[in-house]
């Protein structure tokens, strides 16, 4: 298995065994890019929480309107959002410290992750459980479209450097598992 | 219903206030001399942990004796997330039970502690589904039933603040399995545990804020307050457990490594084996 270039490997003659793993483990292409989508939507979903529920306090803690569905996926969301950060910060590390990060796939899971998340949230959360609205006594019809548009963007530049980081990589021999 | 029969405050009034309190302080007092004994005699044992035991145990005392400040509900979420997240989370953190079995020595006493932790009902409770189940089910219990309201009488208040404690430590302990117990459960099933009682946590916060466990009379703003309270203090407890776990599996990938003689790569030296 051929071995990307690295510093030398010195000699070690009187060793009893030789390891024979991949001392430098090549990138870890798609878990990076996991990794970093949960990272990215559970960021995201931090900025929702902080920007429009604590410091602009557009959205509201609780709609009367809600539903003990919504309430429960809510619930879901939000303890998945503070693990997820949790978890995909140290998994994050882990890749790091095993040289497995491949940064051109975990930009793209990152944009991935944000994306992600702001869509579901502008057409799962808003419109369909109707969890709470982006606010309230306005036409909440602009405020909708520039939600879900903006979500739009980041997939689509997730995707983008999805496909660059991709191609990259193309060239290069699979990794064995 | 007067204001008074809503908040029985301070807490422990009457009997059960200085009697859990003199417990609190024996705890905490063994604690630090059993950890005091280990260092004596040589072994290493982190003083964080003895920081650790006594925050928790002065959590205990503060929610149990002290007066809480706020309205009726907010004081009654604070103590709940104090009593029932914070010190258990503080005192599992200290490792009281690797501290016992290390400082104990081997007598009756020792194999008693060994006896029950290995029993079958024990192991059981130890399953982390389970202890989450018993830990938030039991809080939905105390809010969605007329028992929070039935919590006035002082001994039935007093069994509902024990049961919380003791639940609470119980789902700590699981989630975080710090301490030496014979059965394992992976670092998934114990973050997925912690996934849904937090999720489960949430929602009664949430559905607290519209409406009241049945029987009792709190004013909307106090309510709110408290709900949201429960909801955010809640989330900083989880975040602290999901830490612990996170670290754990952190190291324990150092030590993997180290244990197949492979040093993981540092600064673009290759390395072989273990020097």
């Amino acid at each position: 298995m051929s071995r990307p270039a690295g510093p030398a490997r010195p000699a070690r003659p009187g060793k009893p065994r030789d390891l024979g793993e991949p001392l430098r483990p090549q990138p870890q292409t798609r878990r990076s890019l996991l990794v970093c989508a949960l990272i990215g939507a559970a960021a995201m979903a931090a900025v929702d929480e902080i920007v429009f529920h604590q410091i602009l306090s557009w959205h509201h803690f609780y709609d009367r309107s809600t539903t003990e569905v919504s309430l429960l996926s809510d619930g879901l969301l939000h303890t998945a959002e503070l693990l997820g950060l949790v978890a995909g910060f140290f998994l994050y590390a882990d890749l790091r410290r095993r040289r497995a990060l491949s940064t051109a796939h975990a930009w793209a899971g990152f944009f991935f992750g944000l994306g992600i998340f702001q869509l579901f949230d502008g057409i799962v959360d808003h419109k369909l459980l109707r969890l709470h609205q982006i606010r309230y006594g306005v036409d909440v019809t602009p405020y909708d479209l520039a939600w879900n548009a903006a979500g739009a963007v980041l997939l689509a530049t997730g995707s983008a450097l999805a496909v660059r980081a991709y191609r990259r990589t193309r060239g290069r021999p699979r990794r064995t598992p | 219903m007067t204001p008074a029969h809503v908040h029985p405050a301070p807490f422990g009034a009457g009997v059960v206030g200085p009697v859990v309190a003199v417990a609190v302080l024996l705890v905490a007092a063994a604690y630090l001399l059993a950890a005091a004994r280990l260092r004596h005699r040589g072994d290493r044992w982190p003083w964080p942990r003895d920081v650790s035991f006594t925050a928790g145990s002065a959590a205990v005392l503060w929610a149990v004796v002290g007066s809480l400040p706020g309205e009726p509900f907010t004081a009654h979420s604070a103590q709940h997330l104090t009593v029932a997240m914070a010190a258990p989370l503080l005192l599992v953190l200290a490792r009281p039970l690797t501290l016992a079995l290390r400082a104990l020595p081997p007598c009756r006493a020792r194999r008693a502690l060994l006896a029950v932790l290995h029993a079958r009902p024990a192991q059981w409770l130890m399953f982390p589904p389970l202890a989450a189940l018993l830990d938030v089910g039991g809080l939905w219990a105390l809010y969605r039933t007329p028992l929070f309201a039935a919590a006035d009488e002082p001994v039935v208040h007093a069994l509902v603040q024990a049961h919380t404690l003791a639940a609470g430590l119980l789902f700590t302990f699981a989630v975080c399995q710090l301490d030496p117990v014979r059965r394992r459960w992976g670092t998934a099933l114990r973050g997925a545990t912690l996934l849904a009682a937090g999720a489960a946590h949430a929602v009664l916060a949430k559905s607290l804020y519209a409406t009241p466990p049945p029987g009792t009379a709190f004013t909307t703003a106090d309510l709110r307050t408290g709900a949201q309270l429960m909801y955010y203090g809640g989330d900083l407890v989880e975040v602290g457990l999901a830490l612990t776990l996170a670290v754990r599996w952190y190291v324990a990938g150092n030590r993997l490594a180290a244990g197949r003689g492979l040093a993981l790569p540092r600064r673009g030296v290759v390395q072989t084996a273990k020097e």
